[in-house]
């Protein structure tokens, strides 16, 4: 069973995580004086991404229903996050190397192209979709349902062998 | 004498049956062993003498209990422990004189077991009650004492070797009032009809004993984020409306103060487009957490009803992209001090900034249209009430879901 304190933590990390995800989005552009804050940042911001994604992979695998083998019924509510998560960390990760790349030698240039742009709409709305499906899945892994034994995870599992 | 034989017969397999079970006494403790094992193999014999004609051996064995134990009594003195042993092994009809004595000794096992008695012999059982009036008086007050004794060491032991020896086990495990539970590190007896009650008693306070369950948690964390969604609505669209009169007002009448407009605002521009997109990014995922847009079925029956969040979510998504896709103007607006002539050919001004006064404009406009949607319905979210029916509406939801394929 899930304690209150261990789920609170959990999930005050990953919404720390989260914030300082979205504060990295929101004002990377203004802290590129020098390229190497921006480098910093970028680093940090891609490794929180990781560990929110290993984070909740974990609390996946800590839940009852993942221990009794019904992988099935978790992929099914979280598949949207995995693969977004997937998805915002390889698009962020591309973006970071493509600007820094750009912007190394010379910060303080004009360096969008209609691609890089195009690219960096994708990760921004990419990066609120994960936002709103990841703050939902860490406070529906909240359910206890997913910690026991329960009718409804009889049920579920009678109907995975069939 | 044909009955003697035959008693003495029948006596040998019951001596063999203890020696049979020697593991048995090991659960003691390594000091009492010895003794439990003797007294064992006495109530054995006793017991076996009792319920079979071969009581010889059961009488030797109570009286050797009721000479080691009470050196006081008068009576069993008279015979020394070798002449029993000798006796033991022979079996000698002198032994039935002994043994007759035993029933008066163990008055308490012998009327245990005196049902069984009366099957045997007719004329060993009247032999008995002639002597047992006759010594009754003196033993009762020599083996009193034993009683207890006995009670203590053979009263666990031996039976259960009896049954499983030589009958099936019948009702052993007899409905006892009393349980055992242990409590505090103690064991202590409860009464099995109680035992409901306290386990009930427990479950009642695991579920109190909680002050806040992890589906608290997530709740309390749900509505706080939605008390800051709602303030980046109202302060969103406050903001976005503002962001707009101040360009109009600097760009001047038909935007012909365009120059004017970059001077001023150009250092404004990139914090201003961080700040849209970090409020736009909080409402948003407001937004879509009130209409619960991961499940597809409830966002698109409210976008189909005009739902106030659905539209809401609508406007701040495409709020978004517009804002996202002035990225590369804005920071053309930020490098303008520092901008040669291929950032900003002369003239080109008007065709620049054009249609990025108007974008600003519909977010604006999106921004503050949403913010009305959702402050007609501010209370409204379906993603609360998910969570709050994750125990009770989850159930039959899931069914119905996996029924369909089915």
């Amino acid at each position: 069973m899930l304690q209150t304190n261990n789920y609170s933590l959990v999930l005050l990390i990953q919404l720390a995580l989260l914030t300082y995800d979205l504060f990295v989005n929101s004002f990377s552009e203004l802290l590129r004086a020098a390229p190497v804050v921006q480098l910093v940042l970028f680093i940090i911001q891609d490794i929180a991404i990781l560990f929110n994604v290993i984070i909740i992979l974990l609390m996946l695998f800590n839940t009852y229903v993942f221990q009794v083998g019904l992988v099935s019924v978790l992929l099914e509510r979280f598949r949207a996050l995995l693969l977004l998560s997937a998805l915002y960390l390889a698009l962020s990760i591309a973006l970071h190397c493509w600007i820094l790349n750009l912007r190394w030698l010379n910060s303080n240039r004009f360096v969008w192209t209609d691609g890089l742009q195009t690219f960096f709409v994708f990760q921004r709305l990419a990066a609120v979709l994960y936002y709103y499906l990841y703050k939902r899945a860490t406070e529906y892994l909240g359910d206890p349902r997913l910690y026991e034994d329960s009718p409804w995870l009889r049920d579920a599992f009678v109907r995975a062998r069939q | 004498m044909d009955l003697e034989t035959s008693k003495s017969t029948r006596a040998r397999p019951s001596r063999r049956g203890p020696r049979a079970l020697p593991p048995m006494p090991s659960q003691d403790t390594g000091d009492e062993m010895p003794l439990a094992k003797t007294k064992k193999k006495k109530y054995k014999k006793e017991a076996d003498g009792v319920e079979e004609p071969g009581m010889e051996m059961g009488g030797v064995g109570s009286r050797r209990q009721s000479e080691s134990r009470e050196p006081l009594t008068p009576e069993p003195q008279d015979i020394p422990p070798q002449k029993k042993k000798k006796k033991k092994k022979l079996q000698t009809p002198e032994l039935g004189a002994y043994q007759e004595e035993d029933p008066a000794g163990q008055p308490e096992l012998v009327n245990g077991d005196g049902g069984e008695q009366h099957t045997d012999g007719e004329e060993v059982t009247r032999k008995t009650k002639k002597k047992k009036k006759s010594k009754t008086p003196e033993m009762h007050y020599a083996n009193e004492l034993s009683v207890e004794d006995d009670d203590i060491v053979t009263d666990v032991q031996p039976p259960i070797p009896q049954h499983s020896l030589f009958s099936a086990p019948l009702g052993h495990s007899q409905p006892v009032g009393k349980v055992f539970v242990e409590r505090n590190k103690r064991f202590q007896a409860a009464d099995r009809l109680d035992l409901g009650k306290p386990s009930d008693q427990v479950d009642d306070f695991m579920e109190v004993k909680p002050l806040w369950s992890t589906r608290d948690v997530a709740m309390r964390v749900h509505s706080g984020f939605r008390v800051i969604g709602l303030f980046s609505h109202g302060f969103l669209a406050g903001y976005a409306v503002w962001n707009i009169i101040v360009v109009y007002v600097l760009a001047g009448d038909q935007l012909s103060n365009l120059p004017n407009l970059l001077q001023q605002y150009h250092s404004l521009a990139y914090p201003a487009q961080s700040l849209l997109y970090l409020l736009l990014s909080i409402s948003t995922v407001s937004a879509f957490d009130r209409v619960n847009l991961a499940k597809a079925s409830m966002a698109l029956r409210g976008f189909l009803t005009l739902d106030p969040a659905a539209l809401a979510s609508f406007l701040y998504f495409a709020a978004l992209i517009l804002s996202l896709s002035q990225q590369m103007t804005s920071d053309r607006i930020h490098l303008y001090p520092s901008a040669n002539e291929t950032l900003w050919p002369p003239g080109s001004e008007h065709q620049i900034l054009q249609p990025w006064i108007v974008v600003n404009l519909v977010v604006a406009l999106f921004v503050g249209l949403a913010w009305v949607f959702i402050s007609t319905r501010p209370e409204m979210d379906y993603t609360e009430e998910f969570l709050m029916a994750m125990e009770v509406e989850e159930y039959p939801r899931l069914d119905d879901k996996a029924e369909i394929p089915a």
